[in-house]
């Protein structure tokens, strides 16, 4: 079977040796390994800097050519709720791992997910099976994960990947790619990428899809086509005291890339101190967008709180915020 | 005989203060069959089922009534409204299906919608609806169908002018200021002034009882109205229509910012963003008494955003947003399904995998990937039509 091209996948390293950063992590889960035996794990740390791809080399190391018979990847963020994450957990643990090796493992994505009373769940179901199945579990924030699930992991901490480490990827593949990478773009591609190497690699090969040669213009040019959406247009409907332009706008960006509410008010609060607007109002909307985004935790409708911000920002486009 | 009976208005002249709807219905039954159905909507006592009667009579038609109660079920409508869609009468030039309340159509009468939908499609004769609310959304099919007739309440100088002829005919002996206030206390509706006057007519004292007002059940729009316009703590005024919190929530949110503007707008928004925290905390922990909160927010703290009452005619607009959403959910449907194919294949979440979508748009346009995530012909269509 040849590989996939999709670089993300393509590239992805397959053994211990193949990945970049976290040498620390590596070499304490590598000993466990060798021993034949893992505990649970909780892998911790920001997108796209390796727990999924570590988590596959574990199973590759431990069961070889068997791996997928041995393992189960579920995706928090997706599933319909805990019910359904029990009985996959229940269908695959009942029958026995094959070979040397007495557990099979199950690879729990953005655990972070789940809220505090599925996870209570969620342990219960890992004691039952704590005899047949080992969990590898991935967040974003160790701290959403409750302590007793913590308590049952061995936590390991994934740091953000360096710019040397993700250059060092990137290289890789332009060597095995023929691609001609300007020597400013793997700043261009580090800082678009936010440390985020899979973020790096997807707009590596979009760029590299248009031409061979990548350049800074060029990553610029796909990276900034895929901003979470036009808040600056949104913002500067409002301060203009166009509220009805700006609230349409906002809610068509939201709906056609997909944006939640927490993702356009982190970019409103970014955005605050790129506009035209005098310093002392940019503190009161930062304070104003802080309070949106907490009632948005609290409330039940994000559009809604987005409203109440941005009529603030019509109020501040007239000083008087 | 009642009177509100007897003194139904039976000619197109007799009916009062519907100029405009009377030459509506007329136009209609002249231009039949360019629109097979007319809907007469407005509150109640207004004249729908007069006017509809009246023009049958004017165009020496015959009427086949319906009431929504006579139809409990599919078999019955057709049996009863079939036949006469397609044989003519056998003394009157034609006729003409009165369908009263089509708003009592209701859930249990199944397929009684689609049934009527049907049959406006196969009628040679021209039907007449009435109903309260038209907007309500079990009714968008026959909307799409139909002409429709907005009744309005009528106006005070009216009802009494008409309480006055009929008290003057029928011998009651009432002052002009007692008519008067029954004609207050009806809110517009006709029938029930001419109820009042009948219960009245035999009683010496010509005291009201102002309290026992009926309760009108207000379309959404008034209910707006007085919202945005009056300033009063209107902790109550919800309970007057049949739309649900959640439902005035957004019909507030869309008409806002036609109403309010700058200082009143942040407050405006900043009372509707606290409503919603707290229908946030009632779903989450179920705290059903946390209702009250959501309701003095989204009534009281809207009326009192502003400093002073408000006058003109502002024209309100349904809501938008859950329309849009769900044309976009349409649209992106194949977007999800693409997004999930791939996020499984590369070990991702489909959320993100939406996320990123642009970015990877080139990477999925490539036939060899569309081969390994097994798209369909649909979904390849979709990711080669994107720019």
């Amino acid at each position: 079977m040849s590989a996939i091209n999709i670089w993300t996948e393509k590239y992805r390293p397959s053994n211990f040796e193949g990945m970049v950063g976290q040498q620390e992590i590596i070499k304490r889960v590598k000993s466990l390994v060798q021993a034949l035996n893992i505990p649970h794990l909780l892998f911790a740390g920001p997108a796209g800097i390796g727990k999924s791809t570590l988590a596959l080399i574990i199973v590759k190391e431990l069961f070889g050519e068997k791996w997928r018979e041995n393992y189960l990847e579920l995706n928090a963020s997706d599933e319909r709720g805990i019910d359904v994450v029990r009985q996959k957990v229940k269908d695959f643990a009942r029958t026995k791992a094959i070979e040397n090796i007495p557990f099979k493992v199950i690879f729990l994505d953005e655990a972070d997910a789940l809220t505090k009373e599925a996870q209570q769940a969620l342990r219960r179901t890992m004691e039952n099976y704590s005899n047949t199945c080992r969990f590898i579990m991935s967040c974003n924030y160790s701290s959403r994960i409750i302590d007793p699930i913590q308590s049952r992991c061995v936590v390991f901490r994934f740091k953000l990947l360096e710019k040397k480490d993700i250059r060092k990827r990137i290289e890789f593949i332009a060597q095995n790619e023929k691609l001609n990478i300007k020597e400013e773009a793997f700043d261009t591609l580090y800082e678009a990428s936010e440390g985020d190497c899979r973020r790096a690699i997807n707009l590596l090969q979009a760029t590299a899809s248009i031409s061979p040669d990548v350049t800074p213009d060029m990553i610029t040019m796909v990276s900034s086509a895929a901003k979470p959406a036009d808040v600056k247009v949104v913002l500067d409907y409002a301060l203009a005291g166009d509220f009805v332009g700006a609230r349409d706008k906002l809610l068509d960006t939201m709906l056609k890339d997909s944006v939640s509410g927490t993702d356009i008010i982190k970019a409103i609060q970014k955005e605050i101190w790129n506009l035209q607007i005098e310093p002392s109002i940019k503190v009161n909307l930062t304070e104003k967008t802080g309070e949106a985004e907490f009632r948005m935790v609290e409330g039940s409708d994000e559009f809604v709180q987005l409203q109440a911000l941005l009529a603030s920002f019509v109020l501040a486009g007239r000083g008087e915020a | 005989m009642s009177l509100s009976e007897k003194y139904r208005a039976k000619r197109y002249a007799e009916i009062i203060h519907q100029d405009q709807a009377v030459k509506e219905v007329a136009k209609f039954l002249k231009e039949f069959p360019k629109k097979k159905s007319l809907v007469l909507h407005g509150p109640a006592g207004t004249g729908k089922t007069s006017l509809a009667l009246a023009a049958a009579k004017e165009n020496d038609l015959e009427v086949l009534e319906l009431n929504s109660s006579d139809l409990r079920n599919r078999a019955k409508l057709e049996e009863t409204l079939r036949p006469a869609t397609q044989q003519s009468s056998l003394f009157k030039k034609g006729k003409v299906l009165l369908m009263d309340e089509v708003d009592g159509v209701t859930g249990t009468d199944i397929g009684g919608i689609p049934e009527l939908v049907k049959l406006i499609h196969s009628t040679s004769f021209p039907i007449i609806m009435t109903c309260n609310d038209v907007w309500q959304s079990k009714l968008s099919p026959v909307r799409q169908k139909s002409k429709l007739v907005e009744m309005k309440p009528l106006d005070l100088g009216s009802i009494i002018s008409l309480l006055l002829k009929i008290s003057e005919q029928e011998g009651f002996n009432k002052s002009p200021q007692f008519l008067k206030q029954i004609a207050i206390k009806s809110q517009g509706d006709l029938r029930a002034a001419i109820n009042d006057l009948e219960s009245y007519s035999r009683l010496d004292s010509e005291e009201i009882d102002l309290t026992d007002k009926r309760n009108v059940s207000q379309s959404i729009f008034n209910v707006l109205r007085r919202l945005f316009k009056e300033r009063q703590p209107f902790l109550e005024l919800f309970d007057t229509t049949d739309e649900s919190l959640d439902e005035i929530l957004l019909w507030i949110e869309e008409n806002i910012p036609k109403e309010y503007k700058n200082e009143t707008l942040v407050k405006a928004y900043h009372a509707l963003g606290s409503a919603d925290v707290f229908r946030g905390r009632i779903y989450k922990n179920q705290h059903w008494r946390f209702l009250v909160y959501q309701n003095a927010f989204q009534s009281a703290g809207i009326s009192f955003a502003k400093d002073a009452p408000l006058d003109g005619f502002t024209k309100y607009e349904k809501p938008k947003r859950i329309l849009k959403i769900w044309l976009n959910n349409q649209k992106i449907a194949k977007k999800k399904t693409i997004a999930k194919k791939y996020a499984r294949m590369v070990h991702c979440s489909t959320k993100r995998a939406l996320r990123d979508f642009t970015v990877l748009t080139p990477i999925l346009k490539q036939e060899s990937v569309q081969q390994k995530l097994k798209l369909s012909d649909d979904e390849i269509a979709y990711v080669n039509g994107l720019r």
